[in-house]
């Protein structure tokens, strides 16, 4: 894909490109594949296996994980710059969650490929990428903990469990 | 999910909420909605089942107290119980694991005309208390240990009492010995004979008790001048037969074709010897049979006290015979008095009794809590039927409490003179 102005303007305001510099962010740019979806379209399902991550460029994203039959909890719902799918680009592992498409939108995906030619071409700009990947990894853990117990709330006001009288 | 931030301003508790994606039952994968289920909104619409029939117990208890009917539910698998109030019946009665708490709620109003918004929550807790947690309260004297663990003459009298409170000899198989035991006599002694008897013996014991109280100084002199130790051996002597007055709660139990659970021996609170008996299965009898196995315990002081002061009587007038004898009369009537005698902060048989008729299970606690609360001037100003309740007991008990102390201590006094 070549990089047009609007995708470089739409790449520097990602928060996980954010400290890469314009050229390296332009050959970036060219590993990236855009792949528009229709309202619904299912993207991955959980259990699928996985070889990109993507980045979104425009519409909504929900990310669900199979509860029972017919109900999957939300995870997340994600839009313009987010990304999703990278536990499966770097571990290799099945995909976690389903991802759908909760609106029209369009995604940049980055394969295993793009990533190796970034890091071998620029590995500063790997660096800052990978720098900026973990702290966001680190706000998502805190997350994770913050839905626990966000969670465990529900399930004790849900069920009208009352340890504090105990 | 919903905003997980949090603002620095105080803010109402904010019930939690999940967002589910529920996909149609075409399995159509690329349609699906998004709900969002807050917890309350899942606790109304939740459908309590209550156990299966055959695994409870529900039986009518009373109350004059408030006018009200209570009812004793007992998880025959778990072994424990619960208090029901009569809507509180109605509402177990509504969990049968297909009607919502929204519609039992309906239902509630429709059938008392009001709804208490607490009601159905509070009864679910008492539910799941029931089925989940073994409460062992500790006392005041364990609590103030704790408070001051760090001074090490109290941690060690701490770790004294918790090593004693861990002797415990006591068996959950009795129920066949009781069984025998009532085969074998024991029915006899819930006769109208036995009554007959029970009150012959008191009302000689009661004459002889007179008789020897004017004699008093006569009779101690037996003790040869160590009236204190021999007292002692006295209650010595009285704490076995402690075992008697449980053994016969459990033979009112088997007479009420309930069970007896556990028989044993303990320090109570890590420092008071005693026997005991589980008679807890007798809550799901009738009321007279609740009064009969309370009473019966007792009962044993006041035959063994009445013989004691018999024997007393016919013994030679100084002997240590007669002293030994009217001393162990003293404290088995003494005994006899404190268990059936409700007002004295100790829940005994009569405390018990006392709890039953008045339909209030929990009086002592509220009271004394109430007490507490008006201690610290923070105490309802509603003074109502409940708080005179509570406000009598507290009274009555502190003055029954001092009377007896200061029976004893005149006792003492009479018998060193």
């Amino acid at each position: 894909m070549s990089t047009s102005t609007e995708t470089l303007a739409f790449l520097r305001e990602v928060r996980l490109f954010k400290d890469i510099a314009e050229p390296e962010l332009m050959i970036l740019g060219q590993s990236l594949q855009e792949r528009p979806l229709k309202r619904g379209q299912v993207i991955c399902r959980e259990g699928d296996p996985g070889e990109e991550m993507f980045v979104v460029r425009r519409g909504s994203i929900v990310i669900s994980k199979l509860v029972t039959g017919r109900v999957e909890q939300v995870l997340a719902r994600i839009g313009p710059g987010d990304f999703f799918g990278e536990m499966s680009l770097f571990d290799r592992s099945p995909r976690s969650a389903t991802v759908q498409a909760d609106s029209d939108a369009t995604l940049l995906a980055l394969d295993r490929e793009g990533l190796r030619r970034m890091t071998e071409v620029s590995p500063k700009a790997a660096a800052a990428f990978f720098h900026a990947l973990v702290l966001i990894f680190i706000e998502r853990l805190r997350a994770s903990g913050d839905l626990v117990a966000e969670v465990t709330r529900w399930g004790l006001e849900a069920t009208g469990l009352d340890l504090d009288s105990r | 999910m919903s905003d997980l931030r949090t603002s620095s301003t105080p803010t109402p508790p904010r019930r939690a909420k999940l967002e589910l994606l529920v996909r149609p039952a075409n399995n159509a994968e690329e349609s699906f909605e998004v709900r969002e289920i807050g917890s309350a909104t899942a606790f109304v619409q939740s459908r309590p089942q209550r156990l299966a029939s055959g695994s409870f117990e529900l039986a009518e208890g009373g109350s004059r107290m408030a006018g009200q009917r209570h009812f004793i539910l007992k998880n025959t698998t778990t072994e424990r119980y619960l208090m029901l109030t009569e809507p509180e019946k109605f509402l177990w009665e509504q969990m049968d694991g297909r009607t919502s708490l929204q519609e039992i709620a309906t239902a509630y109003v429709l059938r008392y005309g009001a709804f208490d918004f607490d009601v159905i929550p509070n009864l679910i807790r008492k539910l799941q208390r029931a089925q989940l947690l073994t409460l062992t309260p500790s006392s005041r004297l364990r609590q103030a240990l704790a408070r001051n663990r760090r001074q090490p003459v109290v941690k060690a009298i701490e770790n004294g009492l918790t090593v004693l409170e861990r002797i415990n000899i006591s068996s959950r198989n009795v129920q066949r010995v009781f069984t025998a035991m009532y085969r074998f006599g024991g029915c006899l002694l819930f006769t109208r004979a036995a009554v007959v008897v029970l009150a012959a013996l008191a009302l000689a014991g009661l004459a002889a008790g007179v008789k020897l109280w004017q004699e008093g100084g006569d009779i101690v002199a037996g003790f040869g001048g160590h009236a204190i130790r021999a007292i002692l051996m006295v209650k010595l002597l009285f704490f076995f037969t402690v075992a008697t007055h449980q053994i016969v709660h459990g033979l009112a139990l088997v007479h009420y074709r309930r069970r007896v659970r556990e028989f044993g021996f303990t320090f109570l609170h890590g420092f008071v010897p005693t026997f005991y008996v589980d008679v807890t299965d007798i809550f799901m009898a009738s009321r007279r049979a609740r009064v009969v196995t309370a009473v019966a315990g007792a009962s044993v002081h006041l035959v063994l006290g009445s013989i004691w002061f018999i024997v007393a009587s016919l013994s030679p007038l100084g002997s240590f015979t007669q002293a030994f004898a009217a001393a162990s009369g003293m404290i088995q009537w003494q005994a006899f008095m404190i268990a059936l005698y409700p007002f004295c902060f100790i829940e005994m048989d009569g405390y018990h009794v006392l709890v039953d008729v008045l339909g209030v299970p929990t009086l002592k606690q509220e009271a004394m809590a109430w007490a507490g609360a008006l201690a610290r001037g923070r105490a309802p100003r509603r003074f109502g039927r409940s708080e005179q309740l509570f406000a009598l007991y507290v009274a009555l008990s502190a003055l029954s409490v001092a009377a007896f102390v200061a029976f004893n201590v005149m006792l003492v006094l009479h018998a060193s003179s």
